[in-house]
């Protein structure tokens, strides 16, 4: 194919992949489906540069090539899983850390560096970037703003773009954009084009450097779980905390079938699941940061707190830790048991809708419900404070899925699309943390009513030909190809 | 061997799965980020070819032999990924696959002269002379220490040996070497793929050490060390194998030894056999402790990355072997240490190709540490 030639001549013929083998490989990614349904883009590519970027997006536009970038492949729901074939830009290559300005307390990364890699820079001088979801090893700069993923450190930090200060893209006409505001934290001008990339699932362009904020790492933390009759009252609960003034780092609402896919450690070691008391519906794990004195002086505040909504703090440690290093630290023997060994047979799959903060007991009995509906084995019910000191969640509505079956991936995929429609119904959104790739595409317009068309008009302004990643937020037929 | 097909259950997990966290410690993929390359890819890879996705192509044998089997993909997983590469590359041989010509002329010295090197088996010899060590025969010891191939007949690597058998003797251990007649134990073979020759060869081998009767295997080499320890499981054989810093360690710690401490600041590289796959972490760092100032590297022990030398890679993708090295002693030089320990020979000669960093074997250096306290 002409334009594969034209990719070697310009970025070298050991940046271009096209054996049928290798981009197998690149044909799928964490999402629920069946090994039938490897999408193989035609070709991939593995840039260096913002100027290789540049070459390979100014070659798909004079053909007419779809364009799909993707970082680590962690995503939930397929984002940057190629759906018309075309090029494959794996961005992963390109993870040189550009600046650490350890004053300003920023840095400058290409899009391609691992969360993970970011903090492995900046560590040494005393500062994190809390941005943290769970695939933190694996799951990019760039594919963490283009999907707009959740974070353990929400609650306090809020998600990738309250860290994301600039960042520059390749357009789809192979324009080389900044947007954002330098090393400022914020700014009055002008409209913020930076804040359509979080979730844009690179179908304005692709992000190719990011300027993040980092936070000087606190000295010690401390992490809790408090048991509640109720999912609603974990809610009120910390809605009275935050009005008492503490300052929580991390808050994770799980119903009592969630607790047991995060505590593999603790069932490996004791051959049972935790203990908790069978009146739990709900078990908060909850997170102070800071110096010592003040992380105790809250931790307790919010212990004599929970009394009021007849709580209980979880005393044996193991289950916090269990949990806390499940979902952090990631460091836990043997790690296994999280992942393949539960997943086995099958896998992770959840849909991600949010809701008003006080229907949240209200939508739990109904994702209880419809998982039923579909035959789905339930996970549970997670809700992560993902908004700086409020109590707003996402919610992760999670199920077993035998991706070996077709049937129960399709079940699967009714499932996630019928919570994502009730959630509308609540007066919520469809989306909190997977954005709506091409799964979401069939009924976005439910979300955005006539907005939905200034947003085919934005897309248009970056991607006039429909280039890149086509099929994601829209379907295809809508953007006129 | 193993049947690709009997994998295929664990090979669609990973898919399912599909969280990439091998990625991170994968020394060849965080060299060449080709996602082919790592072992979530590998594992799709082998599930494609299964399935008759396509065929097997050059980058399916580039991803079968582009990897050092260093272990550290498993470190993250219950699947056992680097068994899945090994069985991958026995399939590509029994497929049609020719061996590649680097691995095929390692195979033909085996096969030859008995070990990987080209080396007449006569140079097995040249390590031992002046020691006064006893040639092994039947019923007349009951530890044989076991060379292995490269040490024994690679010049620089032969102090290494010599160091062994001091200390051995100053413990007061009695043993014998096989001198010419020791066998190679098959590490090579069993890595590239060639299981039946492998098979063979460790069948031989066990028959030999049980018609001379020995009961317990010490070596200096941790290809050696794995390999025959899991040969002795595998064949039912009552035979113990252990790696010299085990047996060596133990009498450095009850004060059997003495040693005089350096003050120069080291640090210390885990071979993958020894560390990963052989489980030995804890012996090497008391020996470390005891002779050095000694520092830990920021990714060591389980997390140690691999040095490049293994399974392959160094003779048949240099350039990326060398990329791997370079990583390595760059990441000893952080530490501050002006002195890099391992314990063996591969680690050694590998890291010894890159310039900066003063390389040394853990027995010459304990050697080295009893006789400042003796002379």
């Amino acid at each position: 194919m002409a334009f594969i030639d034209e990719l070697v001549s310009a970025i070298g013929e050991e940046k271009v992949l096209t054996d049928p083998a290798e981009l197998y490989v690149y044909g799928a990614d964490w999402s629920p489906r069946t090994p039938d349904e490897v999408r193989p883009p035609e070709v991939v590519v593995l840039p260096d540069t913002t100027r290789d970027i540049q070459r390979i997006v100014n070659i798909a536009y004079a053909h007419g090539v779809p364009v799909t970038a993707g970082g680590g492949l962690t995503g939930m729901l397929g984002g940057a899983v190629p759906l018309f074939g075309g090029i494959y830009i794996d961005t992963t290559t390109m993870r040189s850390i550009v600046e650490v300005d350890p004053k300003n307390q920023t840095l400058r990364v290409q899009a391609g560096a691992t969360l993970q890699e970011v903090n492995d820079a900046v560590n040494p001088y005393g500062l994190w970037l809390p941005h943290q979801p769970e695939s933190k090893w694996v799951s990019t700069v760039g594919a963490a703003i283009a999907c707009d993923n959740d974070s353990t450190f929400g609650v306090r930090y809020g998600k990738i773009l309250n860290c994301l200060l600039s960042a520059e893209i390749v357009t789809g006409t192979g324009e080389v954009l900044e947007l954002g505001h330098r090393k400022a934290h914020f700014t009055s001008s002008g409209y913020k084009l930076k804040d359509l990339l979080a979730g844009s699932e690179g179908t304005l362009g692709v992000i190719t450097e990011a300027t993040l904020k980092l936070e000087p790492i606190p000295e010690t933390r401390m992490v809790d779980m408090i048991v509640f009759h109720r999912m609603g009252s974990a809610v009120d609960f910390l809605s009275r905390i935050l009005k008492a003034g503490l300052c929580i780092e991390a808050a994770h609402i799980n119903c009592k079938h969630r607790l047991k896919f995060y505590t593999h450690a603790y069932k490996d070691k004791h051959g049972k699941d935790p203990d908790i008391p069978s009146w739990a519906e709900a078990l908060l794990a909850i997170a102070f940061a800071g110096d010592k004195d003040i992380v105790k002086e809250q931790r307790d505040h919010a212990i004599d707190i929970a009394a009021e909504f007849e709580a209980e703090l979880v005393k044996e440690r193991e289950i916090v830790d269990s949990w806390w290093a499940s979902k952090y630290t990631l460091e836990f023997e043997p790690f296994k048991q999280k992942w393949p060994d539960s997943q086995g047979t099958k896998k992770f799959g959840a849909a991600d809708p949010g809701v008003p903060v006080g229907r949240l007991e209200e939508f739990y009995h109904k994702f209880i419900e419809v998982a039923g509906k579909h035959d789905l084995e339930i996970i549970g019910m997670n809700a992560y404070l993902e908004h700086p000191n409020s109590i707003g969640f996402s919610l992760s509505c999670a199920v077993f899925v035998d991706y070996r079956s077709a049937d129960e991936v399709k079940r699967f995929r009714m499932f996630h699309d019928e919570l994502s429609k009730l959630a509308l119904e609540f007066d919520g959104t469809m989306s909190t943390f997977m954005s709506d790739s091409d799964q979401k595409a069939p009924y976005l317009e439910l979300e955005h009513g006539p907005s939905l068309r200034y947003m085919m008009e934005i897309k248009k302004l970056f991607d006039p030909k429909g280039i890149m990643n086509p099929g994601k937020k829209f379907p295809r037929e809508a953007e006129g190809k | 061997m193993t049947d690709l097909e009997e994998l295929k259950h664990d090979l669609e997990t990973c898919f399912g799965t599909s969280c990439g966290f091998c990625e991170r410690g994968c020394p060849v993929y965080q060299t060449l980020r080709i996602k082919t390359i790592s072992m979530r890819g590998r594992n799709r890879t082998m599930l494609g070819l299964l399935e008759g996705k396509f065929d097997i192509t050059p980058s399916v044998v580039k991803a079968a032999f582009e990897c050092t089997l260093c272990g550290n993909c498993d470190r993250w997983c219950s699947l056992k990924n680097t068994e899945h590469t090994r069985a991958l590359r026995e399939y590509l041989l029994k497929h049609g696959v020719e061996p590649l010509k680097e691995h095929a002329s390692l195979l033909a010295s085996i096969k030859n002269y008995g070990n990987p090197w080209f080396q007449p088996r006569s140079a097995r010899n040249k390590w031992k002379k002046g020691l006064d060590i006893p040639k092994a025969a039947p019923g007349k010891q009951d530890v044989l220490f076991f060379a292995g191939c490269t040490s024994a007949v690679m010049k620089p690597l032969m102090a290494s040996l010599a160091a062994s058998a001091k200390l051995l003797k100053r413990a007061g251990t009695e043993f014998a070497v096989m001198g010419q007649d020791e066998p190679c134990c098959g590490s090579t073979l069993h890595r590239v793929g060639q299981a039946e020759a492998f098979e063979k060869l460790e069948r031989d081998n066990f028959d030999k050490f049980k018609t001379l009767g020995i009961k317990k295997i010490v070596t200096a080499c941790p290809g050696c060390y794995t390999t025959l320890k899991k040969s002795a499981e595998k064949l039912g054989e009552d035979i113990e194998v252990v790696h010299i810093a085990q047996e060596i360690s133990d009498l450095v710690g009850k004060g059997d030894l003495k040693v005089r401490r350096s003050t120069e600041k080291m640090t210390y590289h885990d071979p993958c056999h020894l560390g990963r796959l052989g489980g030995v972490f804890e012996e090497p760092r008391e020996i470390m402790g005891a002779v050095a100032d000694y520092v830990e590297m920021p990714n060591s022990g389980y997390e140690a990355r691999c040095c490049g030398a293994g399974a392959g890679l160094q003779s048949a993708f240099p350039k990326l072997s060398r990329e791997l090295a370079q990583k390595k002693i760059d990441e000893a030089k952080s530490t501050g240490a002006t002195t890099l320990v391992t314990c063996c020979p591969f680690c050694e000669t590998q890291l010894r190709s890159v310039p900066g960093m003063n390389v040394v074997d853990l027995m010459e250096l304990l050697l080295k540490a009893t006789d400042d306290v003796s002379g």
